[in-house]
């Protein structure tokens, strides 16, 4: 069979599958085989374990569980909540004071969880009534923190950008460092938008409520330092040159545990099995699809899929930034459905190729497909950030929180469109710290 | 929009007989184990940067130490997660049926998940049998035997499968709802 017309036959049946509910990683595994068993034989379903052992036998893996069980005991513990009070004492005679204040703690929280939905739920569950309180209308409150959650995919560290990093065979330190300004230009672009939407509804006054004393302002500050501190300490220790990213990340798992237990008092064995339940859940999670998906490109591969489809558009002749529309357009519809990590693991292997013969470099396009993801997190029908703010404040109908993230969405298109405009956005912090990669 | 269609939903729960209970109990110390591997991986690692750094010696069995530790980890961990229903899934299409085809369709999908992973199952045992059989090590100076490591393979899908297992009777005996979405 034409390897084209057999990837079109690949692609309805993941699809399919994997809309049918069965596990992800399953289903990616009961595509593989049933694909080899047709066309390569039974025997060949003998190499399955064979890659998926060797899919998970890799040190770089081990910052996945390390960053997650980082996340995990941070919002295990009231971090999250101080953080965001920390901010509000400190912004609360800017402009949009409290919106301000829940989007930086949601792009610091990101970084310190490297979770989206863990940052929707730690600063949405004290920021969202808060702001509700104080009469921000119910859109902007739910769509500044979904919206402010996607950032954990993007900031550093972000197991989303290992992913991708094991997924390309990328420097996972450089791919850290390109999302550090895009983060930071999308936090703007929404701090931009939850001023003027503020200030249109008229609710200035309500927003110069409360004012803090200076010693209000310092005391909290050593409850929320110690997690900065911790992160700064691990980026410094990456990029010094001390540590690689999955030794800093057990470190910094370490670090997090001891200051949850430490200073968040978190001794309870209840509560520290929770930490370990719901990390070792996500990561488990994380390393299966990452596994499966490794048994999946390898079938893509052996029938001559991914290099069919990488020439067969090599063979288009069409302009490169025409194809970078069709790939973005692709990754949004994909992102809609599917969880981040699945669509790296399944299309980077495909899309790599292609994007490099057009000439685009694999880090910037980490970040483009980085925010395509979190697109894909605050729409549905899967939204996952959605459903985490409709968890945590039901009093705001579901139709609200969609069309208040709207207008994030538009932020986040903004900002793919700027990074295309400006590569450099994405590639000229890696560039300059770590030297150029070409 | 009644429901999420990326889910981790709980099932609902009742009274469930033995086999359920078992299964139960081995998945959740499976969970235990995985937790425990993370954490000794946690342990190593962070010595081995101490012996790297703070007393300049050199490593030997570490890092591969902790790169199966994770391994198993995740093998191992398998049935646990599936216990807890976090291999995260796309309702889409069950969403759009009605509840005695999510019904049928949850038993197809977990029909196939169940032989998917008895396929892995059974190659895995026989890799990690030629593991054992020809003394395969590691090529490394530490060079562990790989029968050991490759256990992980078969231990975790067989517990899998157990756990899949008990997942699709509880749905033919209509103990928990398809998917974990109640009937509309």
């Amino acid at each position: 069979m034409d390897p084209l017309l057999l990837g079109a036959l690949v692609g309805a049946s993941t699809i399919l599958i994997l809309f049918s509910g069965i596990s992800v990683g399953i289903g990616l595994l009961v595509v593989s085989g049933l694909f080899i068993l047709i066309f390569d034989g039974a025997p060949s379903l003998a190499l399955m374990p064979e890659i998926f052992f060797g899919k998970l036998d890799s040190f770089a893996l081990l910052s996945i569980p390390m960053f997650i069980i980082m996340g995990a005991s941070i919002s295990s513990t009231r971090a999250g909540a101080d953080l965001y009070e920390a901010l509000e004492r400190w912004l609360t005679r800017v402009p949009g004071g409290l919106v301000i204040s829940n989007l930086g703690a949601c792009a610091m929280f990101a970084a310190m969880s490297g979770s989206s939905p863990a940052t929707c739920a730690a600063i949405g569950k004290m920021g969202i009534p808060e702001m509700l309180k104080r009469g921000y209308p119910e859109g902007i409150a739910a769509g500044s923190i979904a919206a402010g959650g996607t950032l954990g995919i993007l900031i550093p560290p972000s197991v989303t950008m290992i992913v991708y990093g094991i997924a390309t065979e990328t420097s996972i330190g450089r791919l850290f460092l390109a999302g550090v300004i895009p983060g930071l230009l999308l936090v703007t672009l929404f701090m931009a938008w939850s001023i003027y939407a503020t200030w249109r509804s008229g609710n200035q006054a309500l927003m110069l409520k409360t004012v803090y004393s200076w010693r209000e302002k310092f005391e909290i500050l050593p409850r929320v330092l110690p997690f900065i501190l911790i992160i700064v300490g691990v980026l410094y220790s990456m990029y010094g040159g001390v540590a690689t990213p999955s030794e800093t990340a057990a470190v910094g798992a370490l670090l997090c545990l001891v200051i949850a237990m430490v200073i968040y008092r978190l001794t309870n064995p209840k509560d520290l099995w929770v930490v370990f339940r719901d990390s070792t859940k996500e990561s488990v999670m994380i390393l299966f699809i990452i596994a499966a998906a490794g048994v999946f490109s390898y079938m893509l591969s052996s029938l001559f899929i991914t290099q069919s489809i990488a020439e067969w558009i090599g063979t288009l002749d069409i302009n490169r930034w025409y194809l970078m529309l069709i790939i973005n357009i692709f990754l949004l519809i994909a992102g809609f459905f599917l969880p981040p990590v699945a669509v790296i693991l399944m299309a980077s292997p495909i899309l790599l190729p292609i994007i490099v013969n057009a000439g685009f470099d694999p880090i910037w396009f980490a970040v483009v497909l980085t925010i395509n993801m979190e697109i894909g997190l605050i729409s549905p029908p899967v939204g996952l950030n959605l459903y985490v703010i409709n968890g945590i404040a039901p009093q705001i109908p579901l139709k609200t929180v969609l069309l208040g993230s709207l207008p994030f969405v538009a932020c986040m298109v903004l900002a793919i469109l700027l990074l295309c405009l400006m590569p450099s956005l994405a590639t000229w912090l890696p560039n300059t710290l770590m030297g150029s990669s070409l | 929009m009644s429901s999420n269609a990326y889910s981790h939903a709980a099932g609902v729960k009742t009274q469930k007989p033995v086999f359920f209970k078992v299964v139960a109990f081995l998945s959740t110390l499976s969970g235990w184990c995985s937790a425990g591997m993370t954490l000794v991986a946690i342990g190593i690692t962070c010595q081995m940067i101490f012996v790297r750094f703070v007393l300049n010696g050199s490593t030997v069995w570490q890092t591969e130490a902790v790169v199966f530790l994770i391994v198993a980890a995740t093998l191992i961990g398998l049935p646990f997660v599936q216990q807890l229903r976090g291999h995260v899934n796309v309702n889409l299409i069950p969403l759009m049926l009605p509840a005695s085809g999510r019904y049928f369709l949850a038993i197809f999908t977990y029909s196939i998940s169940i032989i998917t992973i008895a396929v892995m199952l059974w190659f895995s045992y026989e890799f990690w049998h030629l593991a054992f059989t020809r003394g395969w090590t590691s090529d490394t100076v530490w060079a562990p035997s790989l029968w050991i490591v490759y256990s992980s393979l078969p231990i975790g899908f067989g517990l899998l499968i157990l756990q899949l297992t008990a997942d699709l009777a509880a749905i033919i005996l209509k103990i928990e709802a398809p998917f974990g979405l109640e009937a509309d």
